[in-house]
């Protein structure tokens, strides 16, 4: 049964995409609904896989050779994030029904979604480490194509190219770590590699770790590999919440937590994690307070919420940063649809041209504020106690200087979060623009989000079982979702941050006090707003791939004469070759 | 076979070999790359001839070389129809124009 429903999570999407594909562009209608359909087909059978918890493979199929098992695991860890990227990718394609509304091409748009959902949803499910990294790869050509989808726009290519590269090269860590165990184990399965990696020699097991750990910081956009998110933007606003905030950017972390086991006795392994997740958080911050552009903010503060959870995994607690995981997909999916509601009434992502949208806008305003609420940490929506289950485990075993550091991030959240609905929704309106509120297609998976930040939170018990009972090689303290709850309203550190938060909210609504500071503070803000440095590093890395690809493609002449000297050449090398071999 | 005629065979084959590749390189007109590549399987028919004599199998060797001499012929035939057919169609025989994947 478990194995029905987990081939069919992947291959009915798949099955859509070519279905949509051949459906075409001339009637639009059409393929709006058909994979309208599909998606939603996906994410109810991803809902029953919460009837199949096993530790086992429930697909276990020999591919033959040297490339292992190709399995497939319901645990815990991938059946909720296999259920996240279903629901929100059904709920995107719904929203873009409506924001695709007048676009062309909507076939080749609609198809590479329901590629990507169900490479996505066979990557959390693997059990082989080739197999992951074969659906890794995949879900990085669905970025890159989406990303340029409006292909004749030099920013949206030049954004795909970035996020390419940039994710490609983190994925040869992972090759590296899967190679690697194959090495030692003969066999791909994660499975053994967690239950005997102990054995490993400390330089091998170091190799992989930090190999993994650069392919999540370069999926997951941590610093130093931060730079593609932002760009990445250019992308449409449903995508942006799909691939960008709910799923592709949590691979890495879904990758740091379920190697966990395996790597935290790696020395300088956990403090590495724990520095990347807090640089990150503290500089995508910055970089969001100092942003014009509503989706850079947006993109910013995802690296920053990433960085809260490499954070926890560093101080070892992967519990509260699946639970996060949970919680920012759903937040964060909103506020990019709700963001995607604004800009497509508007016309441009440039907050200082919008301003008093609350007034026409009622409902987007209302569920932003929803998500604004859970991306700061308030109480009761679900960003509120995965964000302080992830304070407490930063307290308990972290050093102070980042816990202080962390908090004041999450001051940091508040403020900037407050600054993009103070900017967007209030304050005078511009009585020239026609605005109106969003179409019906865009205001259901708006509100279904809104509700999902404020309950999904109740679901932390169950989740918490779901691991316990499923991934035999972590450490897990069970608890039911009202202790776990109690656990984190009563610890001291929720108060701390809780009164950080606060006066973040404070600080912009008292923000003329401070703009003699601001102005001192000038070029760093302008140094922010470049992306602190790491623009060039990375410009210059795309320099230079793109220089050696040239270099290369200077021995394709496309004439005949060369093809043919080629050839002969190439026949003589093996006949040499085999004559001199003895 | 002695020392001196075996190096000056071989001799022969690189020379052959230099001359084709030369050709095949810089030719430009098609019929030009038809007679490189004709070079280079006469300098494969000497090491052939060669390598029979050398090892005292020289039946095997003539029947090889008779039979490359065959499908060499049978290859230069083809590759002229084909030229002649590209100078109709193309309108000309340089290879640095003819590059276009379709046509």
């Amino acid at each position: 049964m478990a194995t029905t429903i987990i081939i069919l999570s992947i291959a009915l999407p798949w099955f859509g995409a070519l279905c949509v594909w051949l459906a075409g562009d001339k009637k639009p209608q059409r393929t709006h609904y058909l994979a309208m359909i599909f998606s939603i087909i996906t994410g109810c059978i991803s809902l029953l896989l919460l009837l199949n918890f096993d530790a086992h493979e429930a697909v276990d199929v020999f591919m033959g050779g040297v490339f292992g098992r190709f399995t497939l695991i319901p645990d815990g860890m991938g059946v909720f994030l296999a259920i996240v990227a279903a629901v929100i990718g059904c709920l995107a394609v719904i929203f873009s029904i409506d924001y695709m509304h007048e676009e062309e091409q909507l076939a080749r748009y609609y198809s590479l979604v329901l590629l990507f959902i169900g490479a996505m949803i066979g990557l959390v499910l693997s059990g082989s480490l080739l197999f992951m990294f074969v659906f890794w790869e995949i879900t990085a050509f669905c970025s890159y194509a989406l990303i340029s989808f409006h292909n004749d726009d030099p920013k949206a290519v030049a954004g795909g190219i970035k996020a390419l590269i940039m994710t490609q090269l983190g994925g040869l860590g992972l090759l590296a770590g899967a190679i690697l165990c194959y090495v030692n184990f003969s066999s791909y399965q994660i499975s053994v590699f967690l239950a005997e990696a102990s054995s490993l020699p400390q330089t091998v097991l170091s190799v992989a770790a930090f190999g993994f750990l650069l392919a999540a910081a370069a999926k997951s956009a941590q610093v130093p590999f931060q730079t593609w998110l932002p760009d990445a933007m250019e992308a449409p606003t449903p995508i942006s919440a799909l691939i960008h905030a709910a799923t592709m950017v949590n691979a890495g972390v879904y990758l740091l937590a379920r190697f966990y086991p395996a790597f935290k006795d790696v020395t300088g392994w956990s403090f590495a994690v724990m520095l990347v997740g807090f640089l990150s958080a503290f500089l995508a911050a910055v970089m969001a307070l100092a942003s014009q552009d509503l989706k850079r903010v947006l993109a910013y503060s995802t690296i920053s919420q990433l960085g809260y959870m490499v954070y926890a995994i560093g101080v070892g607690g992967v519990f509260a940063s699946q639970f996060h995981l949970m919680s920012h997909s759903v937040f964060k999916a909103l506020l990019f649809l709700g963001a995607g509601a604004v800009i497509h009434t508007v016309g441009t992502r440039d907050m200082r041209q919008m301003g008093g949208l609350g007034v026409k806008m009622p409902l987007t305003r209302t569920v932003y504020i929803i998500g604004a609420w859970g991306l700061a940490g308030l109480p009761v929506a679900n960003g509120f106690f995965s964000k302080e289950a992830i304070m407490e485990a930063g307290h308990a075993n972290g050093p102070v200087w980042a816990f202080i550091g962390m908090a004041v991030v999450a001051g940091l959240t508040a403020l900037y979060s407050t600054r993009m609905i103070a900017m967007v929704f209030y304050g005078k309106p511009d009585v020239e623009k026609d605005i109106h509120d969003a179409g019906f297609a865009m205001r259901a998976p708006l509100v279904l989000l809104a509700v999902g930040t404020i309950t999904t939170w109740l679901l932390a018990g169950p989740f918490a079982s779901s691991l316990k009972a499923s991934m035999p090689f972590h450490e897990f303290h069970l608890a039911g979702t009202f202790e776990l709850a109690a656990e984190v309203i009563l610890a001291p550190p929720t108060w701390i941050v809780l009164g950080v938060i606060g006066l973040g909210i404070l600080l912009w609504l008292a923000r003329r006090w401070f703009y003699g500071l601001a102005r001192i503070f000038q070029p760093v803000i302008r140094f922010a707003e470049q992306g602190l440095g790491f623009e060039h590093l990375n410009r210059g890395l795309i320099k230079l791939t793109n220089s050696t690809a040239k270099l290369f493609q200077k021995s394709q002449t496309g004439q005949l004469n060369w093809n043919l000297a080629g050839l002969v050449i190439g026949l003589l090398a093996v006949i040499l070759y085999l004559t001199w071999r003895t | 076979m002695n020392h001196l005629t075996l190096n000056a065979a071989l001799i022969g084959v690189l020379g052959l070999l230099a001359v084709g590749f030369y050709a095949l390189l810089t030719g430009r007109n098609l019929i030009k790359l038809i007679i490189a590549l004709q070079i280079l399987v006469k300098a494969a028919l000497l090491g052939l001839v060669v390598a029979g004599n050398v090892n005292n199998q020289i039946n095997i060797s003539q029947s090889m070389a008779i039979t490359v001499i065959v499908v060499d012929t049978v290859v230069a035939v083809i590759g002229l129809a084909l030229a002649v057919q590209i100078r109709r169609q193309q309108g000309t025989l340089d290879v640095r124009q003819l590059s276009n994947l379709k046509g």
